[in-house]
């Protein structure tokens, strides 16, 4: 119980950095889907499986807390939840920039995904495009800054 | 130590997880069936924000204000404030550009102590998502009235800032619910000043920008870029010849098809303050 109030609170503070700093880098065409890409790295830094009824509730709270569509993040939050999951042995023997590599590109399935169903009259390639240079950026810096400070980034959500 | 793979009772788990999530992105997409949920969440947070602000904030901003004596010159600066911001929506009004009243004598000032003989009300911002307002099709504002009288209906009454009109009610709950002009699903009957060129704009889903779509072949009156365009009226829901905005981009997409772009000139995050006309 405590345990998924940590994670609650941990999404909610997440979404409310989203949503803070999404107006200013929308300006260079740019989404960064800091949730998704925290609770994917919980689910691949947890030793345990993340049960798939929890991602989907955590996705229906973000879509609550974002006012986007009911079962958008549920459904991908489910989708990246289930490939983790899948691949959690196989991401031992990859590289850190093939992991790096995985979650960028997941972070752009995300924001073509969600740019479909929310924005589909102005879907911009560049904006995917850049978004996915950024977040694939973001996720090798978030990897080097782990080989840096490995007592920080052992820290458990 | 190793993680497990999912099982096969775990991937059917998945599987019928993303079924319902794709079930209920479908139903609320197509039926807006969440959208008690999605205020009510709105209104809770809000409120919660004010609530908090009043238990927190507020009593260290009176004892402040008792400590230095300026408790009325703040409630003075207040009600000056509002009537600055009031005036400033009569200037608009009254304003040569436009045309709400023929007759200046017949306007009201909204902060009357006879709420019911102004012709239009206050309304303060309570919540506008820059993010989706920037990004995505759907735009929508939410404003509280100063004085909320329920005796009637706002639905559909015309919203305005001091630069022009920005949209209107389509749902008066405790919060009342804007369409702006740019959403995707909104449309305004738009006009040119001759009087010769009439069109529907609907919104484009960016920021301050509408497209009015026609044929060429039978509206045939020059459009060019910066031309001004005014509401037609013709909808019975907006006034008669209110500037909209003018012409910033034009695309020819088949011989019988010509868009325009109209950026907007009401903006709405550049004020708090909104007028809702009574219907």
């Amino acid at each position: 119980m405590k345990d998924m109030v940590k994670k609650t609170i941990f999404l909610m503070v997440m979404s409310y950095v989203e949503i803070n700093i999404a107006a200013t880098l929308s300006n260079f065409f740019i989404i960064f889907p800091i949730t998704f890409l925290g609770y994917s790295f919980y689910v691949y830094r947890t030793n345990s499986n993340a049960n798939p009824i929890e991602a989907f509730l955590f996705g229906l709270l973000v879509d609550l807390i974002h006012g986007s569509y009911f079962g958008l993040n549920a459904t991908l939050f489910c989708l990246i939840t289930y490939l983790i999951n899948s691949y959690s042995n196989a991401f031992k023997i990859f590289s850190y920039l093939q992991v790096c590599l995985f979650f960028g590109l997941s972070a752009t399935a995300y924001v073509g995904f969600t740019q479909l169903v929310l924005n589909i009259y102005n879907f911009s390639y560049i904006t995917l495009l850049v978004s996915s240079f950024f977040n694939i950026i973001f996720c090798i810096l978030v990897a080097v800054f782990t080989s840096y400070f490995p007592k920080i980034s052992r820290l458990k959500i | 130590m190793a993680r497990i793979t999912p099982t096969p009772g775990q991937k059917i788990l998945y599987f019928l997880l993303v079924s319902l999530g794709i079930g209920i992105l479908y139903i609320d997409i197509n039926t807006n069936s969440f959208q008690e949920i999605k205020h009510g969440y709105k209104s809770l947070k809000i409120s919660s924000f004010y609530i908090l602000k009043n238990i927190s904030i507020e009593p260290v901003r009176r004892v402040l204000n008792l400590t230095k004596s300026k408790k009325t010159l703040l409630e003075e600066n207040t009600n000056l404030k509002k009537a600055l911001d009031a005036s400033y929506l009569n200037n608009y009004l009254i304003s040569r550009e436009n045309s709400f009243y023929k007759d200046d004598n017949i306007l009201k000032y909204p902060l009357l102590d006879d709420d019911f003989k102004a012709n239009y009300s206050l309304a303060k911002l309570k919540d506008l998502d820059p993010n989706i307002f920037k990004c995505c099709d759907k735009h929508r504002m939410y404003i509280e009235l100063f004085s909320n009288s329920k005796e009637q209906s706002n639905l559909e009454s015309v919203v305005f800032n001091k630069s022009g009109i920005i949209g209107q009610i389509t749902n008066d709950g405790n919060y009342l619910e804007v369409i702006l002009l740019t959403d995707v699903s909104h449309s305004i009957p738009i006009k040119s000043i001759s009087d010769t060129f009439f069109c529907n704009a609907k919104g484009s889903g960016r920021a301050n920008i509408i497209i009015c779509s026609y044929n060429p072949l039978i509206w045939d009156e020059e459009i060019l870029l910066t031309k001004t365009f005014y509401t037609s009226g013709l909808g019975g829901i907006f006034p008669r010849n209110i500037k909209i905005g003018n012409v910033i981009n034009i695309l020819d997409i088949s011989p019988n098809l010509r868009e325009i772009e109209i950026a907007l000139s009401a903006n709405p995050l550049d004020d708090e303050i909104f007028g809702v006309f009574k219907n």
